[in-house]
């Protein structure tokens, strides 16, 4: 069949999949810490038809060929780690990455997931704990049950002050850890990450030091979706979507033209 | 049989393929750093005996629209968009042999050095600088490996990679490399199956000064969606055109047929 069906069907395709990449990021435009996306696109293999340099008499060479291209594809989506904005709560166990960082959280498996969503609450125990599946935040900090206030610090010493104690107690120390490339790291949902072979080995360290970013608290990041550049990416991929359908029903006409005039 | 027919056909089957060209051009209208593919058709003459009415037509994909696509700001460190005319190298996969023997003849190019304008690059674990399709970004001196950990990365105008050691302080700025950036004549270029330009007679292009990059910033995919429907419609409509000389040299036979049948 026609070749440019096919084609324009990769268009199609290919659109689809952005659209759903920017409905992620839009309805993830308030989440926090959340990283937008974006869709990859790259061309296919190109079909040789004639090869340019081929003979076309015993003193000629065609100058140019014929390749057809076989359309796109979304290669990738990519996670855009650049800093979402900041958002004060006064919430003391609210924590913000001022800078490159994750979280390290310990899932039920064992395994480690790492996130960027600060929105810290307390087990029944004191653990400091993520707030929708309750998964503990690595090194566990516990709090003491008569704690007054809590207060952690920019590099992530997390103190509290006791009853009739003036002096304020060390009770942890919260660090973050750091990819290579956060690009290559795998989200799961729950605004959280897991380690892959291309995101490197998460290095721990303190925040605020060597290239670790420092903690904030009372404050949260917000997602770092730009809903403005995701209308434009979406009309954009609308209407890339409306021409490629017009090429499929250029060529169903040609095709139908064919049936009825031969 | 009427030769008319067959140059018809052949127009009709050309033009089919010339709306290929033109499918894939709108298929990639939102491919970063794209280059529309340009059909054109040229006559083959098979003249013998008689009047020289045979001449059919060849659709070739000639070049490509080398004009900028438009700038995307995106603010990622490692995107880089390539401002006016200019290229950055790339090395593909040495077993991506594009060089096609014909005769004694080696035709196409035959260094794994490629040239592209797809600048949303990433870094692969051990730090080389690759691009979103998974070839190593060269820089004057090889392949680019950035010293991990790195905490800034950026590049600036004339593809100069510096970074911030993890842990040093933000003045302490390291130059890695430099992205090669070439700028040959469009005219030496030819675009390969895998959709990379290289030099059409296998030569590597030397770096050029003058080639400014942006960072933060993605070159659009330079096809022109109105006149490519425009295109559309016009290779349609000739399309039908072809398809009404089939019709007529049918009917020419037809009633030559009938006049047979009279006598």
């Amino acid at each position: 069949m026609n070749p440019a069906l096919w084609i324009s069907k990769t268009g199609l395709d290919a659109q689809t999949k952005d659209i759903a990449v920017i409905s992620n990021n839009l309805a993830n435009a308030s989440t926090i810490g959340f990283k937008k996306s974006r869709a990859v696109f790259e061309d296919l293999l190109y079909q040789n038809i004639n090869q340019p340099g081929g003979r076309t008499a015993d003193d000629s060479e065609a100058p140019s060929g014929l390749m057809l291209g076989a359309g796109t594809k979304v290669v990738a989506t990519q996670k855009i780690h650049t800093q979402g904005d900041m958002l004060t709560t006064d919430n003391a166990l609210d924590l913000m990455i001022q800078g490159e960082g994750f979280f390290e959280i310990l899932m039920p498996d064992g395994t480690a997931a790492f996130s960027r969503n600060g929105q810290f609450t307390m087990d029944e125990e004191g653990n400091i704990v993520t707030p929708g599946a309750g998964y503990l935040l690595q090194p566990q900090v516990t709090i003491p049950e008569d704690a007054l206030s809590i207060v952690v610090s920019q590099d992530g010493e997390v103190s509290v002050t006791l009853q009739g104690q003036a002096e304020p107690a060390v009770v942890g120390q919260i660090n973050t850890v750091n990819f290579v490339n956060p690009t290559g790291l795998e989200p799961i949902g729950q605004n959280l990450y897991t380690e892959t072979a291309v995101s490197g080995n998460p290095q721990e360290g303190v925040p605020g030091l060597e290239g670790y970013g420092m903690l904030v608290q009372g404050a949260l990041e917000t997602s770092n979706v730009n809903t403005t550049e995701e209308l434009v990416n979406l009309i954009e991929s609308q209407r890339v979507y409306e021409m490629n359908s017009k090429v499929i029903s250029a060529v169903d006409e040609m095709l139908s033209y064919i049936n009825q005039q031969l | 049989m009427d030769k008319m027919l067959y140059v018809a056909m052949s127009g009709a089957k050309q033009n089919m393929q010339a709306l290929a060209i033109n499918a894939n051009n709108l298929a990639n209208a939102k491919t970063t750093g794209f280059k529309a593919d340009l059909a054109q058709a040229r006559t083959m003459q098979a003249f013998g005996e008689g009047q020289p009415t045979r001449v059919f037509s060849m659709t070739e994909r000639a070049s490509q629209n080398f004009d900028s696509g438009s700038m995307l700001t995106t603010g990622r460190s490692l995107d880089i968009a390539i401002k006016g005319d200019g290229w950055f190298a790339v090395q593909t996969p040495v077993a991506f042999n594009l060089a096609t023997q014909v005769g004694e003849e080696v035709l196409g190019p035959t260094s794994n050095e490629a040239y592209s304008r797809q600048g949303n690059l990433r870094l692969t674990e051990d730090g080389t600088l690759e691009t979103a399709n998974g070839e190593i970004v060269l820089g004057d001196n090889g392949p680019i490996v950035l010293p991990l950990p790195v905490s800034n990365i950026h590049i600036s105008p004339d593809g100069t990679i510096m970074v911030q050691p993890e842990g040093a302080p933000s003045s302490e700025q390291e130059e890695v490399a430099r992205i090669k950036l070439v700028n040959p004549d469009v005219r030496l270029l030819e675009k390969g199956n895998d959709g990379l330009f290289r030099r059409k007679d296998g030569q590597v292009e030397l770096s050029d000064a003058n080639v400014k990059v942006q960072g933060g910033a993605l070159e659009s995919s330079n096809v022109n969606p109105l006149s490519e429907m425009t295109d559309m419609i016009a290779l349609q409509r000739q399309f039908e055109m072809h398809l009404k000389l089939m019709k007529t040299a049918e009917e020419v036979d037809a009633s030559s047929a009938a006049l047979l049948r009279a006598f």
